[in-house]
């Protein structure tokens, strides 16, 4: 336990010196880490912990961002850099509340269709944030760039990329080992025998969430600064939803590491060992996709922990 | 009134050929119980086969049914056969729909890559003549589309309801164990349900090329599409598959009409969410669920 | 005497679209009994224990859990106020370990979430599962799944212990087994109700047996009372010649 919790500190240290000892594209990078690595782990709460795939997952993301967005331009006039930290907020509560709104319909449905509803909600709420005049999705919203004048915006970002993921772990983990967890558990493995056990299915659900979308929330407020313009297009986007699956799937599922592992691994593939090959990324996804389903269905993870028993008992377990 | 019928009018004639283009679908979740997230490239496949044929041959896309439905049901049959198969044995029935969305993925970047993302739509001889019912007009593609759609609905039915081979398919979805006792090929038939699903939806595709415009990322609105149908008109049947196909259309025209052309799909999906929660077994039921 | 029966049903009624699963049953369980429920399949045995539970809400009738009335309560109240429940098909959490199993029971149950450890291992030690407690439940065999069952069940610390067939499928060994296993545990304090198939089990471990038959209440006593029963032999008789026949 000490070694792991060691080992994160590390892991955030390292994060938090990145920008003084390397250069401006090794940062980015590193921010795309954060990023995904909270993402997913923010879908795993409900996806990984009670078993409710959410395929739209992106559109607490865009509901995230946009929340900054109309507060800029029709409140504060396009200014307000310095209120950033307030305006995320705002975004994980708005999205948080828009989670709670749907989540009574939507969590009535079990497997596949949360998983297909969740993936109407993301394309319908997209396309109504483009053709609402008042929300311009279609034209895009201007953010302000909010990095002080000593930093600059990629050190910045990252910083508070860094900042979100310790969130985002520390929110995860307690949950894991929390009493509500293991109710999320008892949920993913069998939702019946849950409720016979007295766990209170309903709330624990909703809870699971509203939370994941406050966490989504607040790095899809941050993604849009990040940006500085943000349109229908940039922030609802159908391949968020899916990374954020195929991370956690990647890494382990059910699990805090695995979508962190997962993102590591994709944002490596994607940038530096595909970042010629812009075309073939959706490509290369589906195969990953598709091989990991067919060839490790319990993640990397999960082949690293059976390879440590076989290792462990000198055999192969039956 | 005559702008409210038209609007009727033309929504039945989507609504028939969005019944045809989710009946595949209905099918391979009825009797596999797989959703099948790659249906939609079928869909766009049928409509580039189609387009091919037309293009380089001069072949009219009805005329080239038969070859773009060949072609689809080896292909389906094939993939059911190895990826498809191999996920439900190995993992479950969501790995099955992880991999068909993966399987999604790629196909639709390789069709970006050789077939470029550009609109395409395929421009036949008849296609701005109309005919007049009355007061009211049909396109004649669109009575073409929707009468190829209803003429291969009612044969799937047919098929299905009447024949030797309909009968494995419906022993197999009911009672897999019972049918493969009794000497089916489960598999195989789990392969030809999965070809035959793949043909239709590129038949309809190849209709569909006639009457809209598409592009390799139009696979994911037909995917949608079919669960919608599906969910609304029940699973499994031809029937269901053309009462929900219906709904959708005139939901769909008439919403694009009164409400705006932006709004069609929220509308769709509030019918659908609705349609969950009140009768989530879809207005027709399970065609196969008896005896599950 | 003047204690409250731990559960008492009256008059419980189930139709389902006119047919009559369960018509009008009375029945006690006193504190610190173990009772038996025995018919011919169909008997709607299952359905009260869906009624008693909150799976299903009963057409007519009163359920009283210790005096009080429950009716239409939910699985959770059910639940969190004592009545724990080990199915008849073992439905243990495929992905967790045994030790996980049962902790989520100890977590959610009645005394909360204050001693879930020492709950957890004190249910384990008394099925005599400890040794598996670190295995996946997935891939046991059906004697430990259905002791992980009861174990799962009983680490709620309930008040009362419903049992859906625990025997079922077990070889004679491993019945006497449980049956040990269940006295322990209402020695322990809980009370227990089960459904049970194996006529040994049930005649040698009741103190009370109720028997139904399409629906209604038709005997109801000690297990000597019951086996000499006319109305239990003729349904038994009647069942076990329709079943042949067809």
């Amino acid at each position: 336990m000490t070694i792991r919790i060691a080992a994160v500190l590390l892991l955030f240290a390292a994060l938090a010196a990145a920008p003084a000892f390397v250069p401006p594209f090794e940062v980015r990078v590193l921010s795309l880490f954060c990023f995904w690595g909270a993402l997913s782990l923010a879908w795993s709460i409900l996806g990984g912990f009670a078993g409710y795939w959410s395929f739209g997952h992106t559109v607490f993301i865009g509901v995230g961002a946009f929340v900054p967005g109309l507060i800029v331009a029709r409140l504060l006039d396009g200014g307000g850099a310095e209120l950033m930290p307030l305006m995320v907020l705002a975004g994980g509560l708005v999205s948080a509340a828009f989670a709670a709104v749907i989540a009574w319909p939507l969590l009535r449905l079990r497997g596949i269709y949360f998983a297909i509803a969740m993936l109407g909600v993301a394309q319908v709420t997209g396309e109504l944030s483009a053709a609402i005049e008042w929300i311009g999705g279609g034209i895009g919203l201007s953010l302000p760039d909010a990095a002080p004048a000593a930093l600059a915006p990629e050190a910045f970002y990252h910083y508070v990329f860094v900042g979100l993921l310790a969130l985002t772990v520390g929110v995860a983990a307690w949950v894991r080992g929390a009493r509500f967890g293991q109710g999320l558990l008892a949920i993913r493995e069998d939702e019946d025998t849950a409720r016979m056990l007295a766990v209170p299915t309903e709330g624990y659900k909703i809870a699971a969430l509203v939370l994941s979308a406050f966490l989504t929330g607040l790095l899809g407020a941050t993604y849009g600064f990040s940006l500085g313009y943000i349109t229908t297009d940039s922030v609802f986007r159908t391949d968020f939803s899916l990374n954020m699956i195929v991370h956690a799937l990647l890494g382990g599922i059910g699990t805090v590491a695995g979508p962190l592992l997962g993102a590591a691994v994709m944002v490596v593939l994607t940038q530096v060992v595909l970042g010629e090959m812009l075309n073939l990324h959706l490509f290369a996804t589906g195969a990953l996709v598709v091989a990991m389903v067919l060839l490790a269905p319990q993640g990397l993870l999960g082949l690293w922990r059976r390879r440590a028993r076989r290792g462990a008992d000198g055999r192969p377990r039956p | 009134m005559i702008p409210l019928l038209q609007t009727l009018l033309d929504g039945l004639v989507l609504g028939g050929v969005y019944a045809f283009a989710a009946v595949g679908f209905s099918l391979i979740f009825g009797v596999l119980g797989v959703v099948n997230l790659t249906h939609g490239v079928f869909v766009v496949l049928g409509a580039y086969g189609a387009l091919l044929l037309h293009e380089v041959v001069g072949l009219d896309p009805i005329l080239g049914l038969p070859l773009v439905m060949a072609a689809l049901f080896a292909l389906g049959y094939l993939y059911q056969r190895t990826l498809i198969a191999a996920a439900v044995e190995r993992a479950s029935l969501v790995a099955s729909l992880l991999v068909t969305f993966g399987v999604a993925l790629m196909a639709r970047n390789l069709l970006q890559v050789v077939a470029s993302p550009d609109v395409r739509s395929i421009a036949t001889a008849y296609s701005f003549a109309g005919l007049s019912l009355g007061p009211l007009r049909v396109d004649l593609v669109r009575a073409a589309g929707l009468l190829t759609s209803l003429v291969l609905l009612s044969g799937l039915a047919l098929l299905l309801g009447r024949t030797a081979f309909g009968r494995a398919i419906r022993a197999t979805a009911q009672q897999p164990v019972g049918a493969a006792l009794s000497g089916v090929n489960v598999r195989h038939v789990h392969g030809l349900t999965f070809g035959l699903g793949a043909a239709f939806a590129g038949a309809s595709g190849a209709v569909i090329g006639m009457m809209l415009p598409f592009t390799p990322g139009s696979e994911a609105a037909w995917t949608l599409n079919a669960f919608v149908v599906v969910t609304l008109g029940g699973v499994g049947s031809p029937q269901g598959a053309l009462l929900g196909g219906l709904l959708l259309g005139v939901i769909a025209t008439l919403t694009a009409q009164y409400v705006g052309p932006a709004f069609q799909n929220a509308a769709m999906f509030l019918v659908l969410v609705l349609m969950l929660l009140l009768r989530p077994q879809g207005l027709l039921g399970h065609a196969f669920a008896a005896s599950r | 005497m003047s204690a409250p029966p731990v559960l008492e049903v009256r008059g419980l009624t189930k139709r389902f679209r006119g047919l009559v699963a369960l018509d009008g049953v009375d029945f006690a369980v006193p504190e610190g009994a173990i009772c038996g429920l025995i018919g011919p399949n169909g008997a709607g045995k299952s359905t009260l224990f869906n009624l008693v539970t909150g799976f299903l809400p009963p057409s007519e009738g009163e359920i009283r859990f210790r005096g009080a009335p429950v009716t239409g309560w939910s699985p959770q109240q059910a639940g969190r106020s004592g009545i724990a429940r080990a199915f008849q098909i073992a439905r243990p959490f495929p992905g967790l370990t045994v030790r996980q199993n049962v902790r989520i029971g100890a977590l959610f149950g009645r005394s909360g979430p204050r001693d879930v450890e020492g709950a957890t291992d004190s249910a384990l030690a008394l099925l005599g599962i400890e040794d598996l407690a670190d295995r996946p439940a997935e891939g046991l065999t059906v004697g430990h799944l259905r002791r992980l069952e009861v174990a799962r069940a009983l680490a709620a610390r309930p008040l009362l212990l419903l049992a859906d067939e625990p025997c079922a499928g077990l070889n004679p060994a491993e019945t006497d087994a449980m049956i040990a296993a269940l006295r322990r545990i209402r020695d322990g304090g809980v009370t227990i109700w089960l459904v049970e198939h194996d006529m040994r089990a049930v005649m040698g471990v009741c103190d009370r047996i109720l028997v139904i038959a399409a629906g209604r209440a038709i005997a109801e006593g000690t297990p000597g009372e019951v086996a000499a029963d006319p109305a239990v032999i003729a349904a038994y008789l009647g069942a076990a010649e329709e079943s042949r026949g067809a």
